[in-house]
């Protein structure tokens, strides 16, 4: 490993360079294509099969699955359920985002910040554990956080002067739970993400920047942020796509078992199996499928053009 | 470093660990509330608001969980599952990773982009004609049926592809470029030590995506023996009610695990961090 | 690289594992049959039938797998679409099931199983109807989801109330007269529990049973089809008592605890719900007085068949068998005791148990004139319900509906408007 890393000085020489880049290519094809064939069996064909269906009528069942064009997409722009639901998905996405984001970071500067500390572990299992907990009985637990009689967020809110809310049941503050539990569960996510790159950054340049003087928040703010554009554009990403995919979370905070019923925030992906499992509308919900990929592509594209960023020299 | 500037950092850094205590108590707090549901008797249970402790802690739930489910059965399977295709995705988004960071060919871009819009489309959409792919290879009740969904994983590639970009330099490659180094020996000498971190981050979340997934192994899974964790505990559920103190004592004995495997794969990683402190 | 050595050890004890887990999976034989359900409170109830075949079928190995209702029929549905590998008894809905039917997934009934359902001793033609297709009889009755009333008998007395509410107007009455408010009027003990948010179409069947005591009904049959019929005098009725009940009289709150377990915690003093409740509070709220009236006209009736699909003749003998050895009284019995569901099967004397628990009576001793309705066999149901349901919840939380019959019933047209949209894009649309 030693000689790998004795720097050499750039030797360009065309034909070389040539020859070498192509050998590069070849590289990258051969090791990239086991996983490119699983992918394209496992994802991408079932993807395909199932956007395909957008343009026809299909109940899931019958051999008959007459070809209709754009009529399902023409539809959908008229259904008040799913526009209803664009807007609740996207709101979830960003508010999840917007949450994630600063505050998993801080948290994990913090928690690194105090990586020495006895309760380091405690700290990050602490963060981490409700990413891979049971939503439902979790989700029992949150009802009663949200209870618009007895819930301690009221409680507290009252203490404070305030007036309790109906959480689970105004059509604005049903959203905001699902964002609160939505956020909690991917904090962990974040800050696991977030720990490992700023155990990746380079010490020296820190050890730098307290001889000139910077504190801590100095160098979060100017030396951390810009370093880490490419686990935050990681972490922006991720929490984006999976707010756009949430379900679970608006399903059961609506749901009455226990007696404690909620508003249905209606999103995409409840909407998507509703139509394909309960209406027998799989291509109606194929229809929305596309039109999710289309807008989260798009979101994607933007994000990513945001925070471009080159390989670190 | 003179006197008072050490106790002053020490006092700082008390502040920010009672700061933590607190938010990780908070982000705890339904967790304690689960567990304690656990103890609860159907009764208590009931009580509204609920009460944090339980007034008469019971074992009942837990030696029911025990005794009228192969809850050992479901969490072995579980472990199987999780850690078979914890290793899978370790290697095909290492690989994978790496060469949509460090190679820029509009081909590799291509594919890039496909790997990272798939993981757009919500599992549950795509789920029908894959279940008939599966079912065609006569892989439904197995393991390998369940992995066949978990062998790569979008987000994986994605976090290597950031970490790369992050924390490889270029000079270190073409360096040992030119000292005449081939591309795999370069990814296996240079660029994995340096990814140890990211590459335990990954075995974590890869490893609890397979624990915790529901919407597959259901569909695949039709046989209460082969059944992972998540759909064992979907069967507390009635058509109309959820036997809660049950389920919570489920969940609860289900996160000794859970926490378990989280501790042994931070620790491991921490060490290889520690252990890769070349990096100065 | 302690990280890889990691990995390395861990696939070791992996692949030694999956190899046992794989291994120990035993292919299915001729004499397997196996339960789907999805009502995994029933599982006790298959294995007492399984347990009592062994007997006449010393060979035959009987796999019960009941899961969570929606759970169930996802994997139904694709597990019928893709072909099935062994014989599987399949516990539906009658409504359900049609749509297998009419695709031709699932087989008719042998004709001796049949003749069992088609005996007029056993099933009630109600019964007898939901079980066939055209005529042909596909499943065996089983069980069927009914309603009645459940009212806290404490809150009555408390109430100065000493019976059941009788007509829809008494409830109203009855419900001002339970409710419990603390000192600036809001209510803490709703005097009647009415469905009004929460998720799917459960609004809307609860709305149907309402309307239903008011002599109306959500679709009614339109030469070959369905049409909307509750934007009329009996929609505007029970629409009315759920405004009146929530902004006018204000004896339920969308806010409050609702459902079975508001009842077991005396947080309502009635509501209207299926049979399993009584098993469900002896386990949960043993001391609760509590006593069950019928409907002032009739009830839903939601009944549940078994049908058989694949595998070989011999097993798919056995597990017809099975359907039928499901209905032997001494196990539909032990159901009603145990579960709570209300077996189909007529001429059982259930009166063991209506006697233990007094609350079964009314949903087994009805009156010649009890009215039944239950969900139409079509396609697009559930979707008329949810999209339905999504109205009535906006409607129940406008408090500016109170008293204006014109603003409800635009609600009404509106949404019967939408409902036949539906019913003419799935081509069964009567005028």
């Amino acid at each position: 490993m030693s000689s790998a890393l004795v720097a050499a000085p750039n030797s360009n020489l065309e034909g070389k360079d040539k020859v070498s880049r192509k050998k590069r290519f070849w590289f990258a094809i051969i090791a990239i294509l086991p996983t490119f064939a699983i992918f394209g069996w496992v994802r991408m064909f079932p993807i395909a099969e199932t956007l395909r269906l957008s343009l026809f009528e299909w109940n899931l069942l019958s051999r008959n699955k007459p070809f209709v064009g754009l009529e399902n997409f023409r539809e959908l722009f008229q259904d008040d359920q799913f526009l209803d639901a664009i807007i609740n998905t996207a709101a979830i996405a960003f508010g999840a985002m917007a949450v994630t984001i600063p505050v998993s970071m801080v948290l994990a500067a913090v928690i690194y910040h105090r990586t020495r500390s006895r309760f380091a572990g405690f700290y990050e299992t602490a963060v981490f554990i409700p990413h891979v907990v049971s939503l439902v009985p979790a989700a029992m637990a949150w009802k009663w956080v949200f209870d618009a009689k007895l819930g301690p967020l009221n409680r507290l809110i009252v203490a404070f002067g305030g007036e309790a809310q109906p959480w689970l049941f105004d059509p604005v503050l049903s959203v905001i739970c699902i964002i609160l539990l939505v956020s909690w569960q991917t904090l962990g996510y974040g800050v696991l993400i977030y720990l490992v790159g700023f155990r990746n950054l380079p010490k020296s340049v820190y050890e730098a920047a307290r001889l000139d003087g910077a504190n801590g928040v100095q160098s979060f703010f100017f030396m951390s942020v810009p370093l880490l554009k490419p686990i935050t554009l990681y972490v922006s990403v991720v929490t984006l796509i999976s707010g756009f995919n949430v379900y679970a979370q608006a399903f059961i905070l609506a749901s009455d078992t226990q007696g404690a019923p909620g508003r249905l925030v209606r999103v995409l992906v409840l909407d998507m199996l509703e139509n394909s499992f309960q209406n027998f509308r799989v291509g109606y919900a194929a229809a929305e499928a596309v039109i999710l990929l289309v807008i989260v592509l798009v979101l994607t594209g933007v994000q990513f053009g945001l925070l471009r960023q080159r390989g670190r020299k | 470093m003179t006197v008072s500037s050490n106790t002053r950092s020490r006092r700082k850094n008390l502040l920010l660990d009672m700061m933590l205590f607190v938010i990780c108590v908070l982000l705890l707090l339904p967790l304690l509330l689960l567990i304690a549901n656990g103890f609860k008797t159907p009764q208590e249970i009931l009580v509204w608001p609920p009460t944090i402790l339980p007034k008469d802690p019971t074992l009942e739930n837990f030696q029911r969980v025990f005794s009228e489910t192969p809850l050992f059965r479901w969490i072995f399977n579980s472990l199987s599952f999780a850690l078979l295709s914890m290793i899978a995705i370790v290697i095909t988004s290492t690989l994978a990773g790496y060469v949509v960071a460090k190679f820029q060919f509009w081909t590799i871009n291509v594919i890039f982009t496909l790997f990272l819009a798939t993981a757009i489309i919500p599992f549950e959409v795509y789920m029908i004609p894959l279940y008939f792919q599966v079912k065609a290879l006569g892989a439904l009740n197995s393991i390998g049926g369940l992995l066949i969904g978990y062998l790569v994983m979008s987000f994986g590639i994605f976090l290597i592809r950031q970490n790369v970009i992050a924390t490889v330099p270029d000079e270190l490659i073409e360096a040992a470029r030119i000292d005449g180094a081939g591309e795999f020996w370069i990814f296996w000498h240079i660029v994995v030590p340096l990814l140890k971190g990211p590459i335990a981050a990954l075995s974590v979340l890869a490893f609890f995506q397979a624990w915790t997934t529901f919407a597959w192994p259901i569909v695949v899974l039709t046989r209460k023996t082969a059944f992972t964790i998540e759909v064992g505990l979907a069967n507390f559920q009635s058509a109309y009610t959820v036997d809660l103190a049950l389920l919570s004592a489920a969940s609860a004995a289900v996160m000794v695990p859970s926490v378990l495997v989280f501790v042994l794969l931070r620790r491991s990683f921490v060490e290889g961090i520690a252990a890769s402190g070349m990096k100065e | 690289m302690g990280k890889l050595n990691f990995i390395g050890r861990m696939s070791t004890i992996v692949c030694l594992s999956a190899g046992i887990t794989v291994g120990g999976h035993v292919a299915a034989n001729a004499e397997d049959i196996v339960i789907w359900g999805g009502f995994p409170e029933l599982q006790g109830y298959y294995e007492r039938v399984a347990e009592s075949m062994k007997s006449t079928h010393p060979d035959l190995n009987v796999i019960v797998e009941p899961i969570g209702l929606r759970d169930h029929e996802k994997r139904v549905a694709l597990a019928l679409s893709s072909g099935l590998d062994e014989t599987t008894v399949f516990e539906l809905i009658g409504s359900t099931a049609n749509r297998y039917i009419v695709n031709d997934l699932l087989p008719s009934a042998p004709a001796n199983v049949a003749g069992f359902v088609n005996n007029a001793a056993n099933f009630e033609p109600f019964f007898q109807e939901v079980a066939a297709v055209d005529g042909k009889v596909y499943g065996v009755p089983i069980f069927r989801g009914q309603g009645a009333l459940f009212y806290n008998t404490d809150m009555f007395a408390a109430a100065g109330l000493d019976g059941p509410p009788k007509t829809m107007a008494e409830y109203t009455e009855y419900a001002k007269k339970l409710t419990q408010r603390d000192a600036s009027g809001n209510p803490t003990v709703s005097g009647w529990s009415l469905r009004l948010s929460g998720g799917g179409g459960g609004i809307a069947e609860k709305f149907w049973i309402n309307l239903h005591q008011f002599g109306g009904s959500l679709l009614e049959k339109a030469g070959d089809g369905y049409k909307a019929s509750y934007a009329n005098d009996a929609g505007l009725a029970a629409l009315r008592q759920y405004v009146e009940a929530v902004s006018g009289d204000k004896t339920v709150t969308v806010e409050m605890p609702a459902d079975a377990a508001a009842f077991q915690r005396e947080q309502t003093a009635m509501f209207i719900r299926e049979s399993w409740v009584i098993g469900d509070t002896a386990k949960k709220a043993p001391n609760l007085n509590y006593k069950t009236a019928l409907l002032p006209r009739g009830s839903i009736a939601l009944p549940v068949n078994l049908y058989v699909a694949g595998g070989s003749e011999k097993a798919q003998k056995a597990a017809w068998e099975f359907a039928i050895e499901a209905n032997k009284p001494e196990h539909l019995i032990w159901m009603l005791d145990n579960v709570g569901w209300l077996p189909n099967r007529s001429g059982v004397d259930y009166s063991s148990v209506t006697t233990a628990k007094p609350q079964f009576s009314a949903f087994v001793d009805l009156p010649d004139d009890y009215a039944f309705f239950t969900l139409p066999s079509i396609e697009p149901i559930n979707e008329i319900l949810t999209r339905f349901a999504a109205k009535l919840t906006e409607a129940y939380a406008d408090s500016s509906l109170v008293g204006n019959d014109a603003a409800m019933m635009a609600v009404l047209e509106e949404s019967a408007a939408e409902t036949n949209k539906i019913l003419d894009r799935a081509g069964i649309l009567g005028k």
